[in-house]
């Protein structure tokens, strides 16, 4: 059974193009959210194995989200992304109970399965 | 040395010569009595009043305070006349005795200042000087001296009309009135004038009040008294004291006089360290908004950096993001499946071009290309193309303009215009540029719904500040229903 992913980031542009990159390499996208307050919703509702989550959101960011569905427990696997570098999030990244982090620029099919498995 | 200064010590020299006159015809005179001392007071009063009369002219040479108590040492001298035992000089000493109390009287009303402050104030001394010339004279017409009690040895009066002695006692009566008058009216001059001053002028009337004041009450007394036909004694000794108070009288004078130059300073003082005081509060509030400004300027340009930060990422970058996957996915695609790869890279290209568009509109922001190139007229006109709303340019300027000013209309029309975008829900927008006056006029005017303020947002505000680091002025007119007219007047010579 292909994994279930949530899609956050509040550019369509962005969701759109990686819900095709995604499902291209066999994942199944179960839905798109465009800022924290809805990714914290549909998590509830949905519950996928893994959010692929924008850090900059309008309202609350990634990390908070992150941060937030830790705290609610039976958390999903989370993979925080950016069109900014790792470098430019310094500590928030470690401290942050996200897998890990994908540049948008590097963003593929694959990048994701290494990291989340 | 000064004409003025030559002509005072020359009349320093006669005051001297004078007064030596006057004490040998007194200490000589058959009819003054006591000699000595009558001789010792009139030297004292009447030097004393020329020499700070002459010394006071020197110092202040405007006023006519100095010029005033010289004539009455001067005068004083008469009264030296009078004791001549030579009947025409006894005559003439007679006819000028009292003029000095009449320049008196012209003197404390005119004092400190020199000059009438009121038709009343001319009216007194008018009256002093008719009293003390023309009247003394027609007095003196009538008045048989050796038959005075007081005047037993007196010459003969030669100019004397014989038998009106009724005359020269109805003259004296009309001298009395018109000297009480004179006398009641200079205190209550003076007094009054005392009574309005400030701490500053008071410091130059008090002497001149006090010494004065008790100058006029012995005067008065001494009036009274020998009207009164007082015993001798009594009368000589008002006589006595009214001559040693009036010895004392010019140095009060000269002492006000020298403190108005002091209290004049302290006026000036205090009144440049006022207007100073004003000039700080001014420069201080001048700062405060500099300071203000200065900081809204910097918060503008980090707050320019966030928003070009912002548009980048939200925009272009994103774009580029898309633009990466879908090239990585048509990659991908490329063997098994051409055409949907073909899509891919369609979209690919179209968000290429989005991208571009959007780099191409963000520098516009950051800087105008066709304003630095081709002057404000054709970026007025790129920015009239652009706009949403329809923009009629009634007048732009031909010539290049100084960069910062070309610049700073730029951004006024164009911030301008992009509120009546946004916010005016106007018909029709017009802009109008223009150098007139030593400045460059920039007008945006719409038909919107109004209600715009300086206050409300960062847009205007900034442009306010931008207009006012080139020494402008920026102001906005928009009532609620009446459209909105934004305009600035920038200094351009």
């Amino acid at each position: 059974m292909s994994t279930s992913v949530l899609i956050v980031d509040d550019h369509p542009s962005f969701r759109a193009g990686a819900r095709r990159m995604l499902e291209a390499s066999g994942y199944s996208v179960i839905g798109e959210a465009a800022d924290g307050e809805a990714a914290l919703e549909a998590v509830r509702d949905l519950t996928p194995d893994l959010v692929l989550l924008d850090v900059q959101l309008p309202g609350i960011d990634g990390f908070e989200v992150a941060a937030r569905l830790q705290a609610a427990g039976g958390a999903p696997t989370i993979v925080l992304t950016s069109s900014r570098d790792r470098a430019d999030f310094g500590e928030a990244l470690a401290e942050s109970p996200a897998r890990g982090f994908i540049a948008k620029g590097e963003l593929s099919g694959a990048t994701l399965a290494e990291l989340a498995g | 040395m000064s004409g003025l200064r030559r002509a005072l010590i020359a009349l320093g020299a006669l005051a001297l010569l004078a007064g030596i006159g006057s004490v040998a015809l007194i200490l000589t005179s058959d009819h003054t009595t006591p000699r000595g001392l009558a001789a010792a007071l009139i030297l004292t009063a009447g030097w004393s009043f020329a020499g700070t009369g002459l010394y006071a002219w020197d110092r202040r040479p405007g006023n006519n305070i100095g010029p005033l108590m010289t004539a009455i040492g001067f005068t004083f001298f008469f009264q030296g006349l009078s004791s001549s035992n030579n009947d025409v000089v006894f005559a003439i000493g007679i006819i000028g005795s009292s003029l000095p109390y009449a320049i008196l009287v012209h003197l404390l009303v005119t004092f400190p200042a020199g000059h009438f402050e009121s038709r009343f104030q001319r009216v007194v001394v008018g009256a002093a000087y008719l009293t003390t010339t023309v009247l003394q004279l027609g007095w003196a017409l009538f008045i048989d001296p050796t038959k005075q009690s007081d005047c037993g040895n007196c010459p003969e009066n030669p100019i004397l009309i014989p038998g009106h002695e009724g005359i020269a006692n109805a003259i004296n009566a009309v001298q009395v009135l018109t000297a009480s008058f004179g006398i009641a009216s200079t205190v209550a001059i003076v007094y009054l004038r005392w009574r309005r001053s400030t701490p500053a002028q008071r410091r130059v009337l008090t002497p001149v009040v006090l010494t004065g004041g008790v100058a006029f009450t012995i005067l008065l007394a001494q009036l009274v008294l020998s009207e009164a036909g007082a015993p001798q004694a009594v009368e000589d000794g008002t006589y006595i004291a009214a001559i040693v108070v009036f010895a004392c009288l010019p140095f009060a004078f000269l002492l006000g006089l020298l403190r108005s130059r002091i209290g004049r300073a302290e006026e000036i003082t205090t009144a440049l360290s006022a207007e100073n005081e004003q000039l700080n509060v001014e420069l201080q509030a001048k700062v405060e908004e500099l300071r203000a400004s200065r900081a809204r300027i910097v918060e503008a340009g980090y707050a320019e950096r966030r928003r070009v930060e912002r548009n980048l990422h939200d925009g272009a970058q994103q774009r580029l993001m898309a633009l990466t996957m879908n090239l990585r996915l048509a990659r991908d695609k490329l063997g098994d499946d051409p055409a949907a790869t073909g899509e891919l890279l369609d979209e690919a290209m179209d968000e290429l071009a989005a991208a571009t568009a959007e780099l191409r509109e963000l520098a516009r922001g950051i800087h105008p290309v066709l304003l630095s190139e081709r002057g404000l007229r054709a970026a007025l006109g790129g920015l009239a193309e652009r706009s949403p709303v329809p923009v009629e340019l009634l007048a732009t300027p031909a010539e290049r303009l100084p960069a910062p000013i070309e610049m700073a209309a730029y951004f006024v029309v164009a911030e301008a215009l992009t509120n009546v975008a946004r916010y005016a829900e106007a018909g029709v927008a017009t802009v109008r540029v223009e150098r007139r006056n030593g400045a460059v006029e920039v007008e945006i005017r719409d038909d919107g719904i109004g209600g715009a303020k300086i206050d409300a947002g960062t847009g205007l505000r900034g442009l306010e500040d931008r207009v006012g680091a080139l020494e402008g002025h920026f102001s906005v007119r928009s009532r609620a229903g009446e459209g909105t007219i934004v305009e600035a007047s920038i200094p351009c010579e």
